[in-house]
């Protein structure tokens, strides 16, 4: 079977270059720097957490729409044909070779056009607590929505990606969904269409 | 202020604390062993925990200048109307943006973010640069925590002088976040520091056109301000006020013995203490 | 004389860098994001885009199935098509069956160092509509990126 092999081998790719590509450093300065960023913005903000789930969502984009090269770079991997495919390199490589982590994917919608990837761990926020008036309207981690966003556009998949809950904000787990709206053509040279 | 050359002549013994080598001192051999026993532990600890790539942790940081300047942008647009009208558009659209989950709107590119805070007036220019600081200064000031290790050779508190401080900016904190270290401190022991990085590793990819020029300079020098900010941030936690502590970052020409580097200048922090 | 020219193409169809070399005995001579190319780079693009298109459509399974390389008399043309559609394509002689990983190796260690990560370039070339579909103009103009190259690609002109 041609699926669980290709699965197999974007995992050992997602492992292999961690572990042996990547220099790495602490996920706890990780944690603090991100941690200071949201600070600021919600001083830069008065507090309107709106207006900083906004600013974390457009600075992810502009993270993703480079790091997606980046990624394309160090992993040599193809366009994907399908949403089930495009999971899996997130969640298993993508996730894996910038994260260290391995999200779950479930959830899928009947058409295959949407899933949620389930952040058992997430760097990002480890051991942040957050006050009552943020947890009732941060996205904390809004900055992945964004990254995600950005990097599946340069690869012409124009997808949706928000938070659907947090830990953070008292709930269960942590779910990010992403559903692709459409799949954008390839340019053709004026004149040639 | 004292420049760098009344430094050099006003104190001889000028003390520059190698902070790159470990060479050992004939001095207490067993000491020394007991030394490297620690740091191999050290080394095992910080290998042990968990990490994150290197490259998101670089985007990431050095996404905080655009976003800076992204940031006063909105912040204008809202100045220049009705404070109120302004606040309710938004929280109305982004209400309605929560229910159909729709991307809220973007900013501009990385790059012209950058280029704007280059062309904005001193005002605005300064209150970006305050925002990195700021964001610099949370770092430093948590970043002792994350780094104070009971079998750290390097690091005991109690005992610090200001002296060690400066070694441990140089030395843990800057290998911390740059995978690095400072390349050379300069101190006249009097609370004045230079700590030189000749390949500051958050620039190294940056260039603007095919020859390098001050406004490529100026264009890069935000880039700088969180690591002053993160210099200030460790020397508060350790009790020194920032009103006490003054931290400018500067370009400095790379020294020739070092290998050829496609940034062309090196950094160099100036540190000032008030006692 | 090895390898010819380089160029490279995003996915607004438009030539954002291009290298010609001219003298087998001077690495340095040629011409470097020259308005003289502008129309054999337009060919040069119209030739892949249409060769990658019958590929794509030959696929015989589900694997995706690309372009390597092109020949033709007297030259050979190698592409390298990246996921987020930029082209890397190097004119050679016949002397090496393969230049795929010269070009991955620029893809990878060159243009994603001196331009993805260089915050002060554009990441996307084409500023606005009227840049896309092959009316653009903008090139990968800084230093570091071009001598990166010159010097990865000079030892390889003259073999």
């Amino acid at each position: 079977m041609s699926a669980p092999a290709q699965s197999k081998s974007l995992k050992a790719i997602g492992e292999d270059t961690w572990k042996n590509k990547t220099e790495k450093v602490n996920a706890e300065l990780f944690t603090l720097t991100y941690g200071a960023i949201v600070s600021q913005l919600c001083a830069d903000y008065d507090r309107d957490f709106q207006k900083v789930n906004n600013h974390l969502f457009s600075m992810g984009y502009n993270i993703g729409v480079r790091l997606v090269e980046d990624f394309l770079a160090r992993t040599a991997l193809p366009r994907c044909e399908n949403m089930v495919k495009t999971s899996e390199m997130i969640s298993k490589c993508a996730f894996k070779i910038f994260l260290n982590m391995t999200p779950q994917v479930t959830n899928w919608s009947s058409e295959k056009d949407a899933f949620s990837l389930m952040l058992d761990e997430n760097p990002l926020s480890d051991f942040v607590e957050l006050p009552m008036d943020a947890m009732k309207q941060l996205w904390y981690s809004n900055v992945l929505s964004g990254v995600l966003k950005g990097a599946l556009e340069m690869v012409q998949l124009d997808c949706d990606v928000w938070f659907v809950s947090d830990i953070l904000k008292g709930d269960p787990q942590t779910e990010l969904r992403i559903k692709l709206n459409k799949v954008l053509k390839d340019e053709v040279p004026i004149g040639e269409d | 202020m004292k420049s760098k050359e009344d430094i050099n002549q006003s104190d001889k013994k000028m003390d520059r604390p190698n902070v790159a080598s470990n060479a050992p001192t004939v001095a207490d051999t067993q000491e020394m062993t007991e030394q490297q026993k620690l740091q191999h532990q050290l080394q095992i600890f910080q290998n042990s925990l968990p990490k994150v790539s290197q490259t998101a942790y670089m985007m990431l940081l050095n996404e905080c200048v655009p976003l800076s300047m992204a940031v006063e942008r909105k912040r204008g647009d809202c100045n220049s109307k009705l404070d109120r009208n302004c606040d309710d558009e938004v929280s109305q659209a982004g209400e309605q943006l929560q229910k159909i989950h729709v991307s809220p709107p973007l900013d501009p590119p990385s790059h012209q973010l950058c280029r704007e805070l280059y062309e904005a007036d001193e005002e605005k220019h300064n209150r970006v640069l305050d925002r990195l600081r700021n964001i610099g200064f949370e770092i430093g000031n948590k970043i002792t925590e994350l780094l104070v290790f009971s079998n750290n050779p390097n690091l005991q508190f109690k005992d610090m002088d200001l002296l060690s401080v400066m070694k441990f900016i140089c030395r843990d904190v800057w290998r911390q976040m740059f995978n690095k270290q400072i390349d050379n401190l300069k101190t006249n022991h009097r609370g004045t520091f230079y700590l030189f990085d000749y390949d500051y590793q958050p620039i190294q990819s940056f260039a603007l056109d095919s020859e390098s020029s001050e406004k490529e300079l100026q264009m890069v020098k935000p880039f700088l301000e969180i690591a002053v900010g993160v210099i200030k941030g460790v020397l508060a936690s350790i009790g020194h006020a920032p009103e006490d502590v003054i931290c400018l970052a500067s370009y400095v020409d790379r020294p020739d013995e070092k290998p050829k580097a496609s940034f062309t200048k090196g950094v160099s922090f100036h540190v000032q203490i008030t006692m | 004389m090895a390898i010819y020219s380089f160029w490279i193409f995003d996915k607004h169809c438009n030539c954002i860098f291009d290298r010609e070399w001219t003298l087998i005995s001077n690495s340095a001579s040629g011409t470097i994001n020259s308005k003289q190319t502008e129309e054999t780079a337009k060919l040069l693009y119209g030739m892949i885009y249409s060769l990658r298109s019958v590929t794509q459509k030959l696929s015989r399974d589900d694997t995706a199935n690309d372009v390597r390389s092109i020949s033709i008399g007297k030259y050979r043309i190698h592409t390298y098509c990246t996921a987020s559609g930029l082209w890397f394509v190097l004119l050679s002689d016949y002397k090496q069956a393969s230049y795929a990983h010269v070009l991955q190796y620029i893809h990878s260690h060159i243009y994603v160092k001196y331009v993805t990560h260089n915050i002060l370039s554009p990441y996307d070339f084409a500023a606005n509509e009227n840049e896309t579909r092959g009316q653009g103009f903008r090139k990968i103009g800084n230093r570091n990126f071009i001598s990166s190259l010159e010097a990865f690609l000079a030892p390889m002109i003259a073999q």
